[in-house]
């Protein structure tokens, strides 16, 4: 039987578990965390169990304080409500919650993101005929104009990483510094980015996006060769810490099916 | 002595007849969670044209009329089948130009309806400032505006307000004068319900007026905002119903499958919709054993 505090070896675990465990640890103790479904969910509900059990989750559809036990498929899901302090509405969570400033965190995901963090989930292509259409803003605009700080999860690639997103869904930094201010914006904007190769976080003085960690086994010239952007490297970039036994060990419990974390033994 | 109760009930059938084509509305549910599909087959059944509708974020149901050509025009946040991939009839009629999306946030939308009920022309918001979704737009000249606040000096969206033709809601359950219920969360259904210049409510069951008189304080759409009452049990199919029954995933997955093709949606509407006379023989056609298996646990609610 392993130390569950000890560090799990390359082959222990999955990439997307690697995810997860960064999102989970992105989330401190007693804070107001916003989460849709998929990844970020799982990583609320792994932080919760771990080392942020007053943390309080909660769900556009209305879903305050949720303490789910069964995965969920939809925002808006009835599996949400489990032992939820409050089943309200959009204007409730969007509005009072996150727009009057009680947001500590909030996760979204991505399909393109610039090097200010700006956030394309809308078209793909030109907007007058896209190749794609996707599903669009949600509260995907709302959590990452108001909520304090942004965490987005996304796969990474040269086309998702760009230098001209191709729509504006969700303001990162903007233009630099003082883009989100001058726009008239309330929150803090992205702190940091979780992707399959490497985490990612923003210059202060710049805010442009930074090289934080790279996951064990990618090498820093793995993540510029996959990057579409101009990414700051700093002289020394960590090794991501690897999941411990014990976050691997609830993780599985979490999602026992491996609905969105495919078991990886 | 207690005056007499006022009988708003009328069919699903007639209902939806109350709608002409070209009307506008205000569509209920978010998400998987009590959207008005049982009113979405029979817009289809009835060969209703082109309806505008208001949403937050809709799934299969405003997909399957899109797929029957039933709306031509969405003004919403999020359209897709969660889950499981971008919902596939939309993007369809979106690339044949017979469909526009005009784009907006969750919140915008949620206020846009706040703003319909309390009767004012426009609310602020501190969302999309920045972004294309201020900057470009589809078919709406004034989409958003931003101003500088009078009083602070700040930043401020403004987005219209709605009041269509009609708002649409399911809920759990209702009396027959419209006094509704909505166990679990309620998305944009209690400003939705209130803005629509005729509201249907449509209701897994109807309840005497008494059980809701008992306990005014669960009610969340009184009957002055209610304009017909239509019971329709399991009207949410295949989709969810807090503490009625959950969703049929086997089912939405096999729509999502067969309807990425023009003639596999082609069938699925000809054997689940127009090919099938109502309502009732649509949940005959599911099973009564399909159904059952589906049957909200207590406590869970699902």
């Amino acid at each position: 039987m392993q130390n569950l505090k000890e560090h799990a070896k390359p082959g222990e675990y999955s990439t997307l578990e690697l995810m997860a465990v960064c999102g989970a640890r992105a989330i401190k103790n007693g804070e107001v965390v916003f989460v849709g479904t998929g990844l970020p969910m799982v990583a609320a509900m792994l932080a919760k169990r771990l080392h942020a059990p007053k943390a309080k989750i909660v769900y556009e559809a209305g879903f305050i304080d949720s303490n789910a036990i069964d995965i969920a498929l939809s925002i808006a899901d009835s599996r949400l409500e489990y032992r939820s302090s409050a089943a309200i509405g959009l204007i409730e969570t969007l509005g009072i919650l996150l727009q009057g400033g009680r947001v500590d965190v909030g996760f979204v995901g991505a399909a393109q993101i610039d090097e200010y963090g700006n956030i394309n989930t809308t078209y793909i292509g030109d907007f007058e005929s896209p190749k794609v259409r996707l599903p669009g803003s949600g509260g995907g605009n709302d959590i990452v104009s108001s909520a304090k700080r942004i965490v987005i999860v996304m796969k990474h690639e040269k086309r998702k990483t760009v230098k001209k997103l191709d729509y504006m869904t969700s303001p990162g930094h903007l233009g630099g510094p003082d883009g989100r201010k001058n726009a008239g914006l309330k929150g803090g904007g992205p702190a940091l980015v979780v992707t399959n190769l490497c985490q990612m976080d923003f210059d202060e003085k710049t805010k442009r996006i930074r090289l934080k960690t790279v996951h064990p086994g990618i090498s820093v010239e793995t993540v510029l060769e996959n990057t579409g952007f101009n990414l700051i490297v700093p002289e020394h970039v960590p090794e991501t810490e690897p999941p411990t036994y014990e976050e691997l060990e609830i993780l599985r419990s979490v999602d026992p099916t491996g609905i969105y974390i495919p078991r990886s033994t | 002595m207690e005056g007499e109760v006022e009988d708003k009930r009328i069919t699903l059938e007639e209902a939806v007849k109350l709608v002409p084509d070209g009307a506008h509305l205000f569509w209920g549910g978010f998400g998987f969670q009590r959207p008005p599909m049982a009113f979405a087959h029979e817009l289809v059944r009835q060969g209703k044209r082109n309806l505008t509708i208001y949403t937050c974020g809709s799934e299969i149901d405003i997909d399957i009329l899109a797929g029957a050509r039933v709306v031509s025009k969405f003004e919403l946040a999020f359209f897709a089948i969660e889950g499981i991939g971008l919902a596939p009839n939309i993007q369809r009629r979106i690339r044949d130009g017979s469909v526009q999306i005009e784009d907006y946030t969750n919140l915008a939308m949620a206020l846009r309806f706040l703003g319909g009920a309390l009767g004012v022309p426009f609310m602020p918001i501190k969302s999309m400032l920045g972004t294309d979704l201020v900057t470009r737009s589809k078919f709406k000249p004034n989409k958003v505006k931003v101003i500088e606040c009078p009083f602070t000096g700040e930043k401020v969206a403004l987005v219209p307000s709605v009041n269509p033709d009609f708002s649409i809601v399911h809920v759990s359950r209702v009396d027959r004068e419209g006094n509704a219920q909505i166990d679990g969360i309620k998305g944009e259904d209690s400003e939705g319900a209130r803005a629509g210049k005729k509201t249907i409510v449509l209701a897994e069951e109807i309840v005497d007026t008494e059980f809701i008189r008992s306990n005014p304080d669960l009610t969340v759409i009184p009957n002055i905002y209610v304009t017909y009452v239509v019971e329709c049990p399991w009207g949410s199919y295949p989709m969810m119903v807090y503490n009625y029954y959950d969703y049929d995933m086997e089912h939405i997955r096999m729509y999502y499958q067969q309807c990425k093709t023009e003639e596999g949606w082609q069938k699925y509407c000809e054997e689940y919709i127009t090919g099938v006379e109502n309502h009732m023989e649509f949940l005959k056609k599911i099973g009564l054993e399909r159904l059952l298996k589906l049957k909200a646990r207590k406590p869970l609610g699902y």
